[in-house]
């Protein structure tokens, strides 16, 4: 072949090397986006796979010491940007990629991960409510895993001693951020749990960057959480700071500070409880004191009663006993006086005043009766003596006897003169007469047979 | 003192604030003979006592676990640096 001569002819290997060196050499830093596929990690700890976009793939490889600082999990589908470098391989004069950064598109890569490592403890139910372990009611020592320089145990400690927790702090210094924290802390985590006497542990550090903070979103030490024997405290960063051992531990604290103050807020309420139960203890004794004053008080009245009758009854029988001794006179004395006292009780007696009533009753009965009869009697005489005054009437009238020649004498005040006695010499007297009268004036009186004087 | 109760120093504190707290309710509902009431208030008096010398007694203690060439802990009392 002509163009063969003319040209140099180059062996397959020659090709391949001479690829190899130009992509190499223009490819030696290059970005790359594109989306996973055919994602494969082998136990090597390399990782292999494909970018690809709508029109075509490129072969991709992650070798292990890259792979390890990998902040996010590769997979299937996840769109990402990729440092590195093209490569031949010569023997099949295939070339790939070989990545040393790879992030995650949109997202930065640490977010990334910690949505994909919160999702995957999550789906393993590790961050469950009812895995919450409540707090010990009275820690007495505490397991902290922090720095030792930091300003999370200067806060932690001041936070306990303000508050006068009486606790032992027993602190596993760790590395909090940079490479291999992860692994001091999660380390931390277990060596105080192998410890019989930690009763709460605290795993915590001041405030940082997301990159700061980041051991504390490792898995290692998520696990490291959800293992312990004890309950866990996290206290990370700042009130806004949310990491995966917050999401694990059973309780978040916002702050190490905050983190301190549950601790030391069982020793307060116990201080607070002490102070209650003393003031209590002392109200119920006063109480029940005051309420056996009452009790002895009133026994004290009712015993005074029965003693004062006992001694009045007792005093009562001394006089009967010395009554009884005393003289017979004495004795009649009494008696005499018991008579007159008997005599004063009639009288008494009498003068009351319904008896009283009922006796003048009984005496104006027997008046009445008494007044009755005489009057009774003089009416009945009366009126028969009326009934015969009637009958005799004609024959009784006086006219009639002047008729006959007798007259009647009548004084001036018009009493009829019957006697001698009524009148005197010298007196004026008129008679009256049948058909009228007249006036005459006495000249002596005398009786009947011897005429006048 | 009844066998059934032990001598303040060794009781536990939480025991001691329980047998308190037991002892106060006790007080309050009454029905007891002075006598018992006031023994009642006399062991309430030491363990209130007791529980306060220790509230006050007690200080922070601090260490911090070191680890030695064999990769074994130990513990030795933690110096804050001055802040």
């Amino acid at each position: 072949m002509e163009a063969a001569a003319k040209s140099k002819v180059l062996t397959v290997s020659q090709v391949n090397a001479l690829v190899a060196g130009m992509l190499g050499e223009y490819f030696s830093d290059v970005w790359i986006e594109g989306e996973v596929s055919n994602f494969k990690a082998y136990p090597s700890g390399h990782l292999y796979f494909a970018l690809k976009d709508e029109g075509s793939q490129l072969q991709a490889v992650c070798f292990r010491h890259s792979a390890q600082r990998l902040k996010f999990a590769l997979d299937d589908g996840l769109q990402v940007v990729g440092h590195g470098r093209l490569e031949v391989y010569q023997p099949t004069g295939k070339y790939q990629v070989i990545l040393d950064v790879i992030e995650p598109k949109g997202l930065g890569a640490l977010q990334k991960a910690f949505e994909q490592l919160k999702r995957k403890l999550e789906g393993e139910g590790l961050f469950a409510a009812e895995r919450k372990r409540p707090l010990p009611l009275l820690p007495r020592t505490v397991g902290i895993v922090t720095s030792p320089s930091g300003a999370a145990i200067h806060d932690m400690l001041r936070t306990l001693r303000l508050h006068k927790a009486k606790v032992d702090v027993v602190l596993f210094p760790a590395q909090v951020q940079g490479e291999g924290a992860a692994g001091q802390i999660a380390e931390g985590v277990a060596t105080l749990c192998a410890r019989s006497d930690i009763d709460v542990i605290i795993v915590g550090r001041g405030g940082g960057s997301i990159e700061d903070l980041w051991p504390f979103n490792e898995e290692i030490v998520a696990r490291a959480i959800s293992c312990a024997r004890v309950p866990v405290i996290s206290g990370v960063g700042h009130e806004t700071d949310f990491t995966i051992a917050d999401f694990v531990a059973d309780v978040r604290a916002a702050t190490p500070t905050a983190a301190a103050q549950l601790v030391a807020r069982a020793w307060e309420e116990l201080e607070d409880r002490l102070k209650d139960l003393a003031a209590q203890l002392l109200e119920a004794t006063e109480q029940v004191l005051f309420e056996k004053q009452q009790a002895i008080d009133e026994l004290a009245r009712h015993r005074a009663f029965e003693l004062m009758a006992a001694q009045l009854s007792a005093l009562g029988h001394k006089v009967e006993r010395m009554a009884g001794a005393v003289e017979g006179s004495v004795r009649t004395r009494l008696s005499d006086a018991v008579a007159v006292l008997t005599a004063l009780d009639r009288r008494l007696n009498r003068q009351n005043p319904v008896a009283r009533v009922l006796r003048q009753r009984v005496a104006l009965q027997g008046l009445a009766t008494r007044l009755e009869k005489p009057v009774v009697a003089l009416l009945s005489r009366q009126s028969i003596r009326l009934g015969q005054a009637g009958a005799g009437l004609d024959a009784l009238s006086p006219l009639a006897s002047l008729g006959r020649g007798y007259s009647i004498c009548l004084k001036p005040d018009g009493s009829v003169v019957s006697r001698t006695g009524q009148v005197r010499a010298g007196d004026d007297v008129r008679l009256r007469v049948s058909d009228g009268s007249f006036d005459c004036r006495v000249e002596r009186t005398g009786n009947a047979d011897t005429g006048g004087q | 003192m009844a066998k059934n109760e032990k001598p303040i120093e060794a009781v536990d504190f939480e025991k001691a604030l329980a047998e308190l707290e037991g002892i106060v309710k006790q007080l309050e509902a009454g029905n007891l003979a002075l006598e018992k009431s006031l023994a009642l208030f006399e062991r309430g008096v030491q363990l209130a006592r007791a529980c306060k010398e220790k509230l006050a007694e007690a200080e922070l203690k601090v260490s911090q676990l070191v680890k030695d060439k064999q990769g074994l802990f130990s513990e030795e009392p933690f110096k804050e640096d001055k802040e």
